[in-house]
């Protein structure tokens, strides 16, 4: 019984991880209406910028979210500006995700040519640190994952809730026409929950350079998880975002336990197919939105 | 649209295709296709125009991003591989009707039932991102398929040869511009007939084709299994090019990137626009890699970001905005 509480624990801290994910591609879906299949090749470039100046400047992983995530931030700006500001406001949507595939494969190859495919992963001091209850081991390094999760969560639905832009961008996701009708620059916030949606990508990057071994291929693979999170928890609520990366974390330990680590993908896969054909709004999702165009 | 003009520019790009054919087919009669480097070339360009005239079907004349080309391929690929290496059909396997036949018929099944549930829906990117996902299960399933599919080695065909049989890439070169001819003829048929009006409707706007009568389900449904049926065709031949079939050479994200670049950068739902994108991007990649070693997909990268920002309408969409080169201008490829 302990071991399936344990099993059940591990798969909540690392499906955080998913959820953080989750959450950007939540928001950036919200106002662009694509899913950013590059996101999770994102996360790993920001998992790699943290990991050289963990390694070449000794900068602790947890200090660099104040260079990370602000920079995260710009980057996302720019990123819209340069190439996704014309695309969001075609009707066609296939420019939008194209223009993300495309992204996608040109940062993983060019991390694949700058830092090899060597798979990386930071040696913390801290990282045996463990809490034991009754039995039940947790790393303080995967608690701190829970933490940025519901930290940057609670941060987006704060954004959303209580800010003018945070209105404007509920206001967008929507009804963009009627939005722009009520006098909202329609582009700036699109550029906003983009930008905070990279941001996210920053945070998530902190987690991956601190537990995870990754290389750059893991981007996809790392993209669609997030994927299946959003699906999960479904579109268009900050906290079904994370809840559903955390399922989907659970799903994946209990797959590994009881089935074998090989079948991991296999089984979170699976239930993205089954999520998305039979259930496709999702678990915490609202009714309605799926059948829109 | 200039009714006048267009008689005439058909029969022009008709018959600089035929020329082109001609050539390409009478190549291996002057020059050594099995040695010569050109004869890999234009194989692999022929086996990447097979796939991507899979996807312009789907992608480029019904709108539909399908992420799902290479498990098709994959699919197309182990479905030659595994019943060559089992003897299921005792026939002759090595460039194999049937198996080729077998290697067409697997993925299309396999398009029928994930895109029966998955383009049901209105939302164009649960399909993308449905279709991904089952690129991924296939990957995996053919890893973990143990005994059956020989796992991460995958199924080694040159033992199983006929012995009287020599390898020459004259084979691959022929079969492979048939079949690359023969898909570009059904998706020039399929897109000129009704079922082409009905596929370009749905891809304008599925809800005016819906409320006109056409049943958007069932075409897409039909433009998504031919186009895996291709890029599963081409699979089979590529596996008989390499005679070693494993998850890493025919599941690789390759097989899905590449072909969507090459319909991309040659103009989607144009009927040569694969053939234009094929030769330019494997020509990019082939000389590339000699010149900047590695930096190929970098490459491609940029090149895909840029063509959608600059040129959403492809190489051919551009040849056809400058006047007097009309569509005739990019049947060289």
């Amino acid at each position: 019984m302990s071991s399936l509480i344990q099993v059940v624990i591990n798969g909540i801290l690392l499906g955080s991880m998913y959820g953080i994910a989750a959450v950007g591609l939540s928001l950036i879906f919200g106002t662009m209406r694509i899913i950013f299949i590059a996101q999770g090749t994102m996360i790993v470039l920001f998992a790699y910028l943290v990991y050289w100046a963990s390694i070449k400047a000794g900068v602790d992983p947890y200090l660099s979210l104040l260079w990370v995530v602000p920079f995260a931030f710009i980057l996302g700006l720019g990123l819209f500006y340069v190439l996704f500001r014309k695309a969001a406001a075609l009707e066609d949507r296939n420019v939008s995700l194209l223009l993300a595939v495309g992204l996608m494969y040109l940062i993983d190859n060019l991390i694949l040519k700058l830092w090899s495919a060597t798979p990386r992963g930071l040696d913390i001091p801290y990282s045996d640190a463990m809490i034991v209850v009754s039995g039940i081991r947790v790393s303080w390094l995967r608690l701190a994952l829970l933490g940025l999760g519901l930290g940057s969560a609670l941060v987006v639905y704060l954004f959303l809730k209580r800010t003018r832009v945070g209105t404007a961008v509920r206001a967008a996701s929507e009804d963009m026409e009627a939005t722009t009708i009520q006098g909202i620059n329609s582009v700036w916030v699109c550029a906003i929950s983009f930008a905070i949606g990279i941001a996210m990508a920053g945070v998530a990057g902190v987690g991956m350079a601190t537990v995870y071994s990754f290389d750059y291929q893991f981007g996809f693979v790392f993209a669609i998880k997030a994927l299946v999170a959003l699906a999960l928890g479904g579109i268009g609520n900050v906290f079904g975002a994370l809840a559903g990366g955390l399922i989907l974390g659970i799903i994946e330990n209990l797959a590994a336990y009881y089935v074998g680590i090989e079948w991991i993908e296999v089984a979170s896969y699976g239930i993205f197919m089954l999520v998305l054909i039979f259930l496709p709004q999702g678990l915490f999702g609202r009714r309605g939105l799926v059948k829109k165009v | 649209m200039d009714w006048r003009g267009l008689n005439k520019r058909r029969i022009v790009s008709l018959v600089l295709g035929a020329l082109a054919v001609v050539f390409f087919a009478t190549l291996p009669f002057y020059y050594d296709v099995h040695n010569g480097q050109f004869g890999v070339f234009f194989f692999n360009v022929f086996v990447y125009v097979i796939v991507a005239q899979g996807w312009n079907l789907v992608g480029g004349y019904t709108g539909q991003i399908s992420l799902g080309q290479n498990a098709f391929f994959g699919v197309g690929a182990y479905t030659m591989a595994l019943l060559w290496f089992n003897n299921v059909t005792h026939t002759g396997y090595y460039f194999d009707p049937v198996l080729m036949i077998a290697a067409a018929i697997a993925p299309a099944i396999l398009a029928v039932l994930v895109g029966l549930p998955l383009l049901s829906r209105l939302r164009g990117d649960y399909f993308s991102f449905g279709t991904l996902g089952m690129g991924m299960i296939v990957t995996v399933l053919f890893i973990n398929g143990g005994m059956f599919t020989g796992g991460a080695e995958g199924r080694m065909l040159v033992p199983k040869m006929p012995k009287d049989v020599v390898f020459n890439l004259r084979t691959h070169y022929w079969v492979s511009l048939l079949v690359a001819v023969i898909c570009t003829l059904v998706v020039y048929f399929m897109t000129t007939s009704r079922v082409g009006l009905a596929l370009k409707a749905i891809r304008e706007d599925e809800v005016s084709a819906a409320s006109h009568g056409v049943n958007v389900l069932k075409y897409k449904v039909l433009a998504f299994a031919v186009g895996a049926a291709m890029a599963g065709v081409a699979g089979s031949i590529y596996g008989y090019y390499l005679l070693q079939v494993t998850p890493s050479n025919v599941l690789t994200q390759n097989w899905l990137f590449l072909p969507i670049l090459m319909v991309v950068l040659g103009g989607t739902g144009t009927i040569i626009g694969p053939w234009v994108g094929a030769f330019l991007i494997y020509l990019m990649s082939w000389y590339g890699d000699s010149y900047f070693t590695g930096y190929s997909p970098v490459i491609s990268g940029v090149v895909i970001i840029l063509v959608m920002l600059f040129l959403p309408g492809g190489l051919v969409g551009l040849a056809q905005r400058v006047p007097g080169l009309g569509r005739g201008g990019g049947s060289s490829g």
